[in-house]
């Protein structure tokens, strides 16, 4: 394998009917573990994950995968994705049409078959192979849509909204999916979902405003002077609570992004501990929180940083 | 490894093919087919066969076919291929238009080409849809000329050998016909939005296309040459002739074929899907 980046953005530029969407984003992504794409509806997340499928072309500048131009012959098999809202054919049965995308990717037709009932059975819809795919619910037909982009071993697979719409037990099978062939293959998973990319993702890419900034998302912290500790409580005094976080010794700021959740930045070299201080102080006062968190959330990070 | 682009369009026109024999819109289609052909096949071709057969040999009849501009049945050996002919050349390219008018564009509309492209260039799907509505096109052809020689040799079964050379010259001469229709719509297909969209601009486009040669041509007679842009242009001079003479007029549907073909190829390398 040559050494070109899995992904390279230089100056691209898109816009629909003369309103920009992106615009001069530069970005290069190697192999490696999973990315985040994130940023607010309209950002031009999916129409960044259309240019790089080939799907549509930018209005200006140039993206390459692997060294190819998106839609190149030579990514056949190579990159692969789940595009938003794309559906399968109803004509054809589910396991029809993932043989045939195998047979495309040069699999002989007993190979096909096979590969067919792998990714169906790890999306776990092994016995809806026969089935149409106006029979499904809108959480099976993404499954689906998630299977036919397992099909045989794609090394760059982009994910638009992989697990929206879906229930809890199978967003999980999804991430263990992912986290299981991140080794072998690099994903780039667009999500509003941040707890989600949190678990997945060491790296993320914001999408706003047109322009891209990427955010490693341990790196950040370590290389701050201060630090933060998120706080979920159970019901609770609000204005006393904070009063009395403030008080401890270290504590710059307590903020309170929403209801009966906290965010205490602290100083380390004053107070290294800052947790089991936080702690004791909650167990004196008898108040019960529901999560503690060391760093701020993801959500916090990218859209609420000052 | 992944398939050659000869073996990608193989591939994509035999999954259209299966598209005609396992999908229920496709059955419903075929039996359509064959009961609209049975019912052709057993009144217009045997009957008009039979009225040509017993007034071939006069010629009060030989001049009443001429009459009614007829004429050029009584030019085929066989009256059941003469009817066919005129039957089938009329009858086919309406129905290309129609059953071939969803080349891409659902597919483009429901975003199935989406999975398709990742796997397979775009001139790989455009011509493997094209290829495939032409093998089914060819199919049915094959279906038509085959049950009107079994006409044929039932009434006489010495027929054989000259049935069979006259269904080979019109099987040829209508795939060669359908070509440019076919073309057309797959051009068509892969820039509207629905195949009634794709029918309608099809028949909106021949119009004009015909309208507007014909009346500029009567001006300047020079540009009568552009009327072979007009698919079908040749059909009313096909008519007149018979068994393989008609070949004679094959680079006509050829040529058009590749001009829609490289129009259609560059809408879709253009076209967001």
């Amino acid at each position: 394998m040559n050494n070109s980046p899995v992904i390279r953005c230089h100056n691209l530029c898109h816009s629909y009917a003369g309103k920009a969407v992106l615009r001069q984003v530069n970005f290069e992504l190697a192999t490696g573990e999973p990315i985040g794409l994130v940023g607010p509806n309209g950002a031009g997340k999916t129409t960044l994950l259309s240019i790089l499928c080939g799907f549509i072309y930018p209005t200006a500048g140039s993206v390459s995968l692997f060294g190819h131009k998106p839609g190149a012959s030579a990514l056949n098999g190579k990159v692969s994705a789940l595009p938003q809202d794309a559906k399968l054919d109803p004509s054809f049965t589910i396991g029809d049409q993932l043989s045939f995308y195998a047979r495309l990717q040069g699999l002989n037709r007993q190979q096909a078959l096979r590969e067919a009932t792998r990714v169906l059975g790890a999306v776990a819809l092994k016995d809806s192979i026969k089935e149409r795919p106006d029979t499904l619910s809108h959480g099976m037909a993404k499954r689906v849509a998630i299977a036919q982009a397992l099909i045989g071993k794609p090394e760059l697979i982009l994910l638009d909204e992989p697990t929206a719409g879906l229930d809890p037990v199978n967003t999980r099978n999804i991430r263990e999916i992912i986290a299981e062939l991140s080794p072998t293959t690099t994903f780039m998973i667009s999500s509003h979902d941040l707890s989600e990319l949190g678990r997945l993702c060491q790296q993320v890419l914001l999408l706003e405003n047109c322009t891209m900034s990427s955010m490693q998302l341990n790196a950040s912290e370590q290389d701050s002077p201060t630090r933060f500790i998120t706080l979920q409580m159970e019901p609770c005094p609000t204005v006393e609570l904070m009063s009395k976080l403030k008080n401890l010794a270290g504590v710059l700021l307590v903020s309170n992004p929403q209801k009966n959740e906290f965010i205490i930045e602290y100083n380390p070299t004053i107070e290294a501990k800052m947790d089991i201080k936080i702690l004791t102080c909650l167990m004196d006062n008898n108040w019960h929180y529901r999560q503690f968190s060391q760093g701020k959330t993801l959500e916090e990070k990218l859209f609420f940083e000052e | 490894m992944t398939p050659s682009f000869l073996n990608a369009i193989l591939l994509i026109s035999q999954f259209e093919l299966k598209r005609l024999f396992t999908t229920r819109k496709g059955l419903l289609y075929l039996i359509t087919f064959s009961i609209v052909w049975y019912f052709i096949l057993l009144y217009p071709i045997r009957f008009s066969a039979d009225l040509f057969a017993q007034n071939k040999s006069s010629t009060l009849g030989s001049n009443f076919f001429e009459f009614i501009g007829f004429g050029a049945l009584l030019n085929w050996q066989i009256p059941e291929f003469g009817v066919y002919w005129h039957i089938a050349l009329v009858m086919f390219p309406l129905l290309c238009i129609t059953i071939t008018s969803d080349q891409s564009c659902s597919d483009r509309e429901r975003g199935t080409l989406r999975f398709l492209s990742l796997r397979a260039s775009r001139d790989s799907l455009f011509l493997g849809r094209f290829a495939g509505a032409m093998a089914i096109q060819t199919l049915l052809i094959l279906v038509t000329a085959l049950t009107t020689l079994i006409l044929t040799i039932y009434r006489d079964t010495n027929l054989l050998l000259v049935a069979l050379n006259s269904a080979s010259a019109i099987a040829l001469n209508l795939v060669l016909v359908l070509l440019p229709f076919t073309a057309m719509m797959a051009a068509l297909s892969a820039s509207v939005k629905s195949a009634r969209q794709a029918t309608v601009w099809a028949i909106l486009i021949w119009s004009f296309l015909a309208g507007i040669i014909s009346g500029l041509s009567y001006y300047l007679p020079a540009l009568t040459v552009l009327k072979i842009l007009i698919p079908g242009y040749q059909m009313a001079d096909l008519s007149q002739l018979a068994e393989w003479q008609t070949l004679e007029l094959a680079y006509i549907p050829i040529l058009q074929s590749l001009v829609f073909l490289g129009i259609g190829r560059w809408i879709m390398s253009r076209q967001s899907l």
